[in-house]
């Protein structure tokens, strides 16, 4: 079939501008700074007394270097360790990173990651998230999902 | 709708076989009831341990219940549970509590904590050990209820307990309440179209800023959500336990009073008025209607049997003559329906009924796989619904299928069941189902879709409106169920797709899925993205404006054996904020009802917890949990007027005016299940009282 010059022309158009929104996604992705507020792991009646704190993580990217530094409060018990997590907000899923923490109730957390491409991609669709664990709560007491920091 | 061969329906119709052979004493998984060593007294005193490690956090140290939790003690306990087995209150408890999880909770601990509870009740005439079997009448082992059924007691009070006369009072008609006088709110959301919204403009943007309080009425303390009525100068005010006031709107001056029972301390969110009669749904199932002026009793009909269980937690609504109601507590495995029924307004005898749970042989039936009628639970109708008196149809919420979780139902995610999760349309002339529409078939978290329905009118288009826990604004045709479109309110991770032509939602694979105690992890939680505070519409700039709440739940189903009496709801819960909130549970969130596009929201830390109220002052008003009442500029969503009352803000706001003066009417107000007891486990900053019921009544300075 022949195209006609219109038809060509929003071909072109339509090209352009796929490349140009590649280019776009893969420039943001690339950097910027993100946020993890973190705040207790599902807790019920019983447990709220128990599964306690809250803390702010600032992430920010550059390449596929993750800068972390953040703080936690208010916890049940000393920190034990802390991870970077991969799954979609409100969806546990398997650690990817380790960080450094604090070994007491109260205290910072760091870490100078290398993100692998999907890391990249996940973190930019808030499919990471930062999970504290403690000493009375070893599966996990803060949880919270990183999201672009407004 | 799945199709069963004959070999699965065969394998499941064994398993049901052994599960009801076991639950009916066939196997007893309680402790052996022939080691000698072990009595009823010896089980109690274990189960106290059992109880205050598992129970005591909502239900209190010493049963005597909590903002988290039900009184377990008492009159109430006996009142719930005297007539029922030891074998029932364990297989309910075991079924649902606690909230959180079962883990490490034995049978043997359960059937202590059961033999703890009654003794605490003073269960005194046993001996045996408790096994799952054990079927004595509760009450009947209480030697102190025995002793009071035999001697008379001075009883709670009933019926006019203050005495007074409204004079001059004119007769509500069908016409008043069709167009209601700007100066009135005789419904619960004001008109038949529940749009929650008063002409009123006196108070408006540009003067809500000068607003002080004209005067406070405590009310009688327990659970309470009330929408107050107002008609011609008379507030007409619900309180816990089944008690009307009638005051004084400019005074707040106690007219009368009437108690029609049971005295406790649970919610009733609204009444009706019509002719010269207030009529209200008590929460024991039966309908009651009051002479308007004095308060006196004119008739009383039973609406369900409360003793099986059945209840209202809100009122009726009065359309083409006819008190119409819905109905509450059908969770049990019972032969009795679940429906909405309408009662002649001047007798209150019974004009029709509508099943909102399908029967095999009936339409719909076959959406409930093979289960018998028997196991067929839930569809409660919870929220009064609406009217259109041109179509002369009644609108209504039902809410979801139970148990909570598909496989505790011993159904699958095809097993849609009608006319659970729906809105119906049904005749007011006849009872009969005009159309249905399905939001959430299957219902797999605990989220139901039972809340208002908004009817709304644009152009030639007549619409209905509802929003439900899953936080979904849903727009469909009123006139044949039409689904028209959706507007996601809050982050929703349930379904992985909504079909933009159809409205037929598809839920995320694992919940599809789900097995018994497999934890599950979704948003929004139980409390609802919206739960039954009240979204109201704004007629002049064509704006649905919805309390929003933003939290999320992991979800675990448990078993539930078939067995007569049994059923229940059967989930293990946990709770935790909302990914990507900040923390912020409340939401106010304003929608075009033409484009269903957001045109602005508020977040904030502490959960809303009234209906919202727009006024024809351009403002909507909303109260929260921190004791903060707002008024919002409904066009930009700005704050334009705070205070802070005694306790939490609950309830419904109301405007109307008396001798041409607006006032804005709303109740602080404690209690409530999962709107109240999720931010309960996670706003535990937020300190309020745990009294103080009252109604404030605000106004312009004279």
């Amino acid at each position: 079939m022949k195209l006609g010059h219109k038809t060509f022309s929003k071909l072109i158009t339509i090209f352009a501008c796929t490349l140009t929104l590649v280019f776009s996604v893969s420039a943001v992705a690339q950097s910027g700074t993100f946020r993890a507020r973190l705040s207790p792991m599902p807790t019920t009646p019983q447990t709220v007394t128990t599964i306690t704190g809250e803390g702010e993580v600032i992430l920010t990217l550059e390449g596929n270097t993750l800068t972390v530094r953040g703080n936690f409060a208010g916890m049940n018990s000393a920190a034990t360790m802390a991870h970077v997590h991969n799954g979609p907000p409100a969806q546990p899923g398997p650690v990817v990173h380790q960080l450094e923490i604090t070994k007491m109730p109260a205290g910072e957390i760091s870490a100078v990651l290398e993100l692998t491409d999907e890391q990249v991609s996940a973190l930019n669709n808030n499919a990471l998230y930062i999970q504290v664990h403690s000493e009375t709560n070893p599966p996990g007491e803060l949880r919270g999902w990183v999201f672009a920091r407004n | 709708m799945k199709i069963i061969n004959k070999n699965t329906a065969r394998a499941l119709l064994a398993s049901a076989l052994v599960l009801l052979l076991a639950a009916c004493g066939g196997e007893s998984t309680a402790p052996a009831a022939s080691d000698a060593s072990v009595t009823f007294n010896s089980q109690a005193e274990t189960g106290a341990d059992a109880f205050a490690s598992n129970c005591a956090a909502c239900h209190g140290a010493n049963l005597e219940g909590t903002t988290l939790g039900p009184i377990l003690s008492g009159n109430s306990f006996v009142q719930r549970w005297g007539t029922q087995t030891p074998a029932l209150l364990l297989n309910n408890i075991q079924a649902n509590m606690p909230p959180g999880g079962n883990d490490g909770i034995s049978d043997e601990d359960y059937t202590n904590i059961v033999a703890h509870i009654l003794s605490s009740n003073g269960v005194d005439a046993v001996t045996e050990a408790l096994t799952a079997s054990t079927d004595f009448e509760i009450a009947d082992n209480i030697s102190q209820v025995v002793a009071r059924r035999s001697r008379p007691e001075p009883e709670p009070p009933q019926g006019v307990t203050v005495a007074g006369t409204i004079e001059n009072f004119t007769p509500v008609t069908d016409a008043m309440l069709e167009n209601p006088d700007p100066a009135d709110w005789p419904m619960h959301r004001r008109n038949y179209y529940g749009h929650s919204y008063s002409p009123l403009s006196q108070i408006n943007t540009d003067n809500v800023g000068g607003m002080t309080l004209e005067w406070v009425w405590n009310m009688y303390e327990g659970d309470s959500e009330p929408a107050p009525l107002v008609y011609d100068g008379i507030m007409y005010l619900i309180n816990p336990g089944n008690v009307i006031q009638a005051l004084d709107a400019a005074t707040g001056e106690l007219i009368w009073e009437n108690w029609a029972g049971p005295a406790n301390r649970q919610d009733m969110r609204n009444i009706a008025i019509y002719n010269d009669k207030i009529i209200q749904a008590t929460t024991d199932a039966r309908l009651v209607a009051l002479d308007a002026r004095t308060g006196e009793q004119v008739w009383e009909t039973e609406v369900a049997d409360s003793s099986k269980g059945f209840s209202n937690s809100s009122g009726p609504i009065v359309a083409d003559g006819k008190v119409i109601l819905g109905l509450a507590g059908c969770a049990r495995y019972i032969p009795e329906d679940c429906y909405i029924s309408a009662h002649d307004a001047n007798t209150g005898e019974l004009e029709w009924r509508f099943n909102t749970i399908a029967k095999a042989n009936g339409p719909g039936g076959d959406t409930w796989g093979e289960l018998p009628d028997l196991f067929r639970a839930g569809g409660e109708t919870w929220i009064t619904g609406s009217y259109d008196p041109d179509l002369k149809l009644t609108y209504w919420g039902t809410a979801q299928q139970k148990p909570w979780v598909p496989v505790s139902r011993h159904l699958t995610i095809n097993d849609v069941g009608l006319f659970t999760n729906s809105t119906v349309a049904v005749s007011t002339d006849t009872g009969e189902l005009d159309w249905f529409f399905q939001h959430v078939p299957a219902e797999a978290l605990d989220l139901d879709e039972v809340f208002e329905r908004i009817l709304v009118n644009r152009g030639d288009d007549k619409l209905v409106f509802s929003l439900g826990k899953y936080g979904i604004l849903w727009k469909n045709d009123r006139v044949s169920g039409e689904f028209q479109a959706y507007k996601e309110t809050v982050f929703q991770n349930a379904f992985t797709d909504i079909d933009d032509e159809t409205g037929l939602v598809t839920y995320r694979e694992d919940i599809q899925n789900a097995k018994l105690n497999e934890w599950t992890s979704a948003c929004p939680s139980s409390a609802g993205g919206k739960d039954w505070h009240s979204m109201t519409y704004h007629p002049p700039t064509g704006t649905m404006i919805a309390p929003l709440s933003q939290t999320c739940l992991e979800n675990a189903a448990r078993e539930v054996a078939l067995v007569q009496g049994g059923g229940g709801l059967a989930a293990s819960r946990k709770f935790f904020e909302m990914p990507g909130t900040d923390g912020n549970l409340g939401k106010i969130g304003a929608y075009n009802v033409d484009t269903m596009d957001e045109v602005w929201s508020y977040q904030q830390r502490a959960s809303f917890h009234t209906g919202t109220m727009s006024t024809g002052g351009n403002l909507v008003f909303v109260g929260d949990l921190d004791r903060r009442f707002k008024a919002f500029d409904v066009t930009t969503g700005e704050i334009v007027w705070e205070t802070r009352l005694g306790t939490s803000v609950q309830g419904h706001p109301v405007s109307f005016a008396v001798d041409g003066k607006q006032y804005i009417a709303v109740t602080a107000a404690l209690g409530g299940t999962s709107p109240r007891a999720v931010p309960g486990v996670i706003l535990t900053e937020i300190k309020y009282p745990r009294s103080g019921n009252a109604v404030y009544v605000f106004a312009l300075p004279d």
